[in-house]
């Protein structure tokens, strides 16, 4: 057993010292951790709050009451009041996505119980916006005519939310995030790693070596585990701190980015086995993050997006990883299954993971 | 001539000889074509349990206008139990119940229709509740419904919510959403497969040492730069041209008559600069894994903030500001003006950037290649 750790104590050592001098290499991949991060965020910002024109042609109150209500309306538009020409010229220019003008008798028309057209202008680059647009006006018109108590409006929405409180896109995006943030840093490294003693050939001498293979394989994993840990809590409190997101369970959440890390770093030893070369580690895991970020439950809970897609969800660690770092962090259950069948699983994806980057291991021994 | 044809073939040979590396520049792209071939799945329509306890011809009207929603809900009609047992397993994220006395409360005006809203995160429940709104808005006041699919129509129709639309819109076209996103796609792989692939020869021939054995040839910088030009486009080509064959073929991409010549000068350029940027990246980092992760990152961030899976008019304003000197964006937009719509407004302007962005790149190479040699 001591000749097991020592053995261990040696990997850890040996991915310690191939890490201090391949420092760029692990500044890149917190990078690119960190780039992960900052794209989802981009992608939430296209969410919702579309940019919008407001032209008021007239400033009575119910002109005023009409602009309130778009501006609440389901974080549908950011609102900016401006000229025609101004507006038409950022329309144009790709700038704003529509221009609602309020025409200059809006109000006295309204008041007349009469109905006032408001134009609506909507560059429809793509079926998406526009949908949204055309979803979000009349949910204000609706909301106008039953706050003034219209006669003639005989049916309204009665909404219940089943959680208390709403999370905003991007807090709920980025959170997902980190768990692919664990793929791709744990994943590249570890990968990087193994790759590099087929490359190097060095991996001749593990098998010359008194000592056990496992030994070197789990120290090294060790050492990736850390440096990576390190990485995913940098974008964890950057999370936290830059975001504004603050976790409900602080332990759990840092707890279940350690797992992450650790099972990503076992994935990532099997890959740089299989792969043998360092040059396309990057390209594979940060290609493999985008469509597992979004089969995982990152942007709605998987199970909305059809049976077929929830199944194939099920095929990778990251669904698990996303459903206990939502519920770590956002208090939220994203997934049908309980945390703790999640986190279940997770702790099975570890250790078969590290079983099979271990028999790929003793399988290149017996060949060699 | 001959050195740079020399240069070139020695280029190509070494790609034959090492097809993962391109095969490695491909699994980005790969990977957001099926993101957005998901994401179409997921942004699109929301599962929604439909609940009608009230069987008035009323009720049967508001269940009706439901049911015609189809861009927003997929909807299963349920009992309650079975709705909640639904809700519970996360098989939709809604219930609408239409209540019983709905048809009576409507004569009173005071009818309510029930929502009960899994609301994880804004976005899906806010498509709901926006979505909601205008079915039930559409019940009083049926033009809200479809009141901005009916385009040109400036009469007022008079309603009870006293607001009506007149919509206008800015293009002939509504692109879906998985069209609209290939283009961005068929942009990356130029990106990764020009930009990476270049990057790799370059650098691989620091990390060997051969480019000292290039700078001892009677072979100047300028023609070490064409031939690792011509041989990297060449490649970009060899992946581009079968790419977007299939994509013509599949009716994915269709440009209106006379737009090709336009589409041909943006992947073009488009592949001059990325291999450009490529040799840059190269000639400046020794180790090819460095190269490589280094490569990933800033495509991404040409990709995305090029306007590639985001929409650039949605971003705060100096993301807007720094999305300016991104080429990438020039490319993105041209190329959807081209593809899309049936003017090339702006396409000549962009082009023009695009090749600017693309000499310059170059420029950067050389110097960089002439200091290395030094």
């Amino acid at each position: 057993m001591s000749e097991w750790f020592a053995a261990c104590s040696a990997g850890l050592r040996l991915q310690a010292r191939q890490f201090g001098k391949a420092r760029v290499i692990i500044c890149l991949t917190v990078v690119e951790a960190l780039t992960f991060l900052f794209l989802v965020s981009l992608f939430g910002l296209t969410g919702s709050k579309a940019p919008t024109a407001i032209i008021m042609q007239d400033h009575g109150a119910l002109a005023q009451s009409f602009v309130t209500d778009l501006r609440n309306d389901h974080h549908s538009f950011r609102l900016e009041v401006m000229g025609a020409t101004e507006a038409k010229q950022l329309l144009d220019r790709g700038d704003l996505v529509a221009i609602i003008t309020i025409p200059a008798d809006f109000s006295s028309t309204v008041r007349s119980g009469h109905t006032a057209a408001i134009s609506v202008a909507v560059d429809n680059v793509d079926a998406d916006l526009t949908d949204d647009i055309q979803r979000a006006v009349p949910a204000a018109i609706e909301t106008f005519g039953v706050q003034h108590h219209f006669g003639g409006i005989r049916v309204a929405p009665a909404e219940h939310d089943l959680i208390g409180h709403d999370t905003a896109y991007i807090p709920y995006l980025v959170v997902s995030a980190l768990a692919l943030d664990a793929l791709v840093v744990a994943g590249a490294l570890a990968a990087t790693a193994m790759a590099g003693e087929w490359e190097n050939r060095t991996l001749v001498q593990w098998r010359l070596a008194p000592a056990s293979m496992t030994g070197v394989l789990i120290g090294k994993l060790i050492t990736v585990v850390a440096v990576s840990t390190v990485a995913v809590w940098m974008a964890a409190l950057l999370v936290f701190f830059g975001y504004g997101v603050h976790p409900h369970s602080l332990p759990g959440a840092l707890s279940a980015l350690v797992l992450c890390t650790v099972i990503f770093a076992a994935i990532g030893a099997c890959v740089g086995n299989l792969l043998r070369k360092t040059l396309p580690v990057a390209t594979l895991f940060f290609g493999l993050a985008l469509p597992l970020y979004i089969d995982s439950g990152s942007l709605e809970p998987e199970r909305f997006d059809g049976g077929w897609l929830w199944f194939v969800a099920h095929l990778t660690p990251v669904y698990a990883a996303v459903g206990v770092l939502q519920s770590a962090i956002n208090g939220l259950k994203v997934t049908p299954e309980p945390v703790a069948v999640d986190l279940g699983i997770l702790l099975l994806w570890a250790v078969a993971a590290v079983a099979v980057a271990h028999s790929i291991l003793q399988r290149a021994r017996r060949a060699q | 001539m001959r050195s740079i044809r020399t240069l070139t073939r020695i280029d190509l040979s070494v790609w034959r000889r090492t097809p993962w590396v391109v095969a490695a520049a491909l699994v980005p792209p790969l990977g957001m074509a099926v993101l957005v071939a998901m994401l179409t799945v997921a942004v699109s329509r929301q599962p929604v349990a439909l609940v009608v306890q009230d069987h008035s011809p009323q009720a049967e009207a508001m269940a009706d206008i439901i049911r015609s929603d189809t861009d927003t809900y997929a909807l299963q009609q349920t009992s309650l139990a079975g709705a909640r047992t639904l809700l519970a397993r996360q098989q939709v994220c809604a219930i609408i119940v239409i209540p019983k006395g709905f048809g009576r409360d409507l004569a009173s005006a005071n009818a309510k229709l029930d929502l009960t809203l899994n609301n994880i995160d804004y976005d899906f429940s806010d498509d709901i509740r926006r979505s909601i709104s205008r079915s039930v808005s559409e019940y009083d006041a049926p033009q809200l419904g479809v009141a901005l699919a009916r385009s040109g129509t400036s009469a007022t129709v008079p309603n009870p919510y006293r607001v009506d639309i007149d919509e206008h819109d800015l293009r002939q076209t509504n692109v879906d959403f998985l069209h609209y996103q290939v283009v961005p796609v068929l942009l990356l792989l130029i990106i990764n497969v020009g930009m990476l692939s270049s990057a790799v020869m370059a650098s691989r021939d620091r990390e060997r040492g051969t480019d000292r054995v290039l700078t001892l040839a009677p072979v100047s910088p300028m023609a070490r730069i064409a031939g690792r030009l011509v041989a990297g486009m060449a490649v970009t080509f060899g992946v581009l041209i079968p790419t977007t064959a299939i994509l013509v073929w599949t009716h994915q991409i269709a440009p209106p008559g006379g737009h090709w010549l336009a589409v041909f000068g943006i992947l073009a350029l488009t592949t001059l600069f990325s291999v450009s940027l490529g040799i840059f990246l190269g000639s400046s980092i020794k180790r090819s894994s460095t190269v490589a992760l280094s490569g990933v990152i800033v495509a991404s961030y040409l990709f995305f903030l090029g306007g590639g899976f985001t929409t650039i008019a949605f971003l705060p304003n100096w993301l807007r500001d720094v999305s300016q000197i991104v080429p990438t964006r020039y490319a993105i937009d041209s190329l959807r003006q081209a593809l899309f719509y049936p003017t090339l407004l702006g396409v000549v302007h962009n082009l023009i950037v695009v090749g600017g962005f693309a000499l310059l790149t170059l420029g950067a190479s050389v110097l960089m290649v002439r200091k290395v040699a030094r």
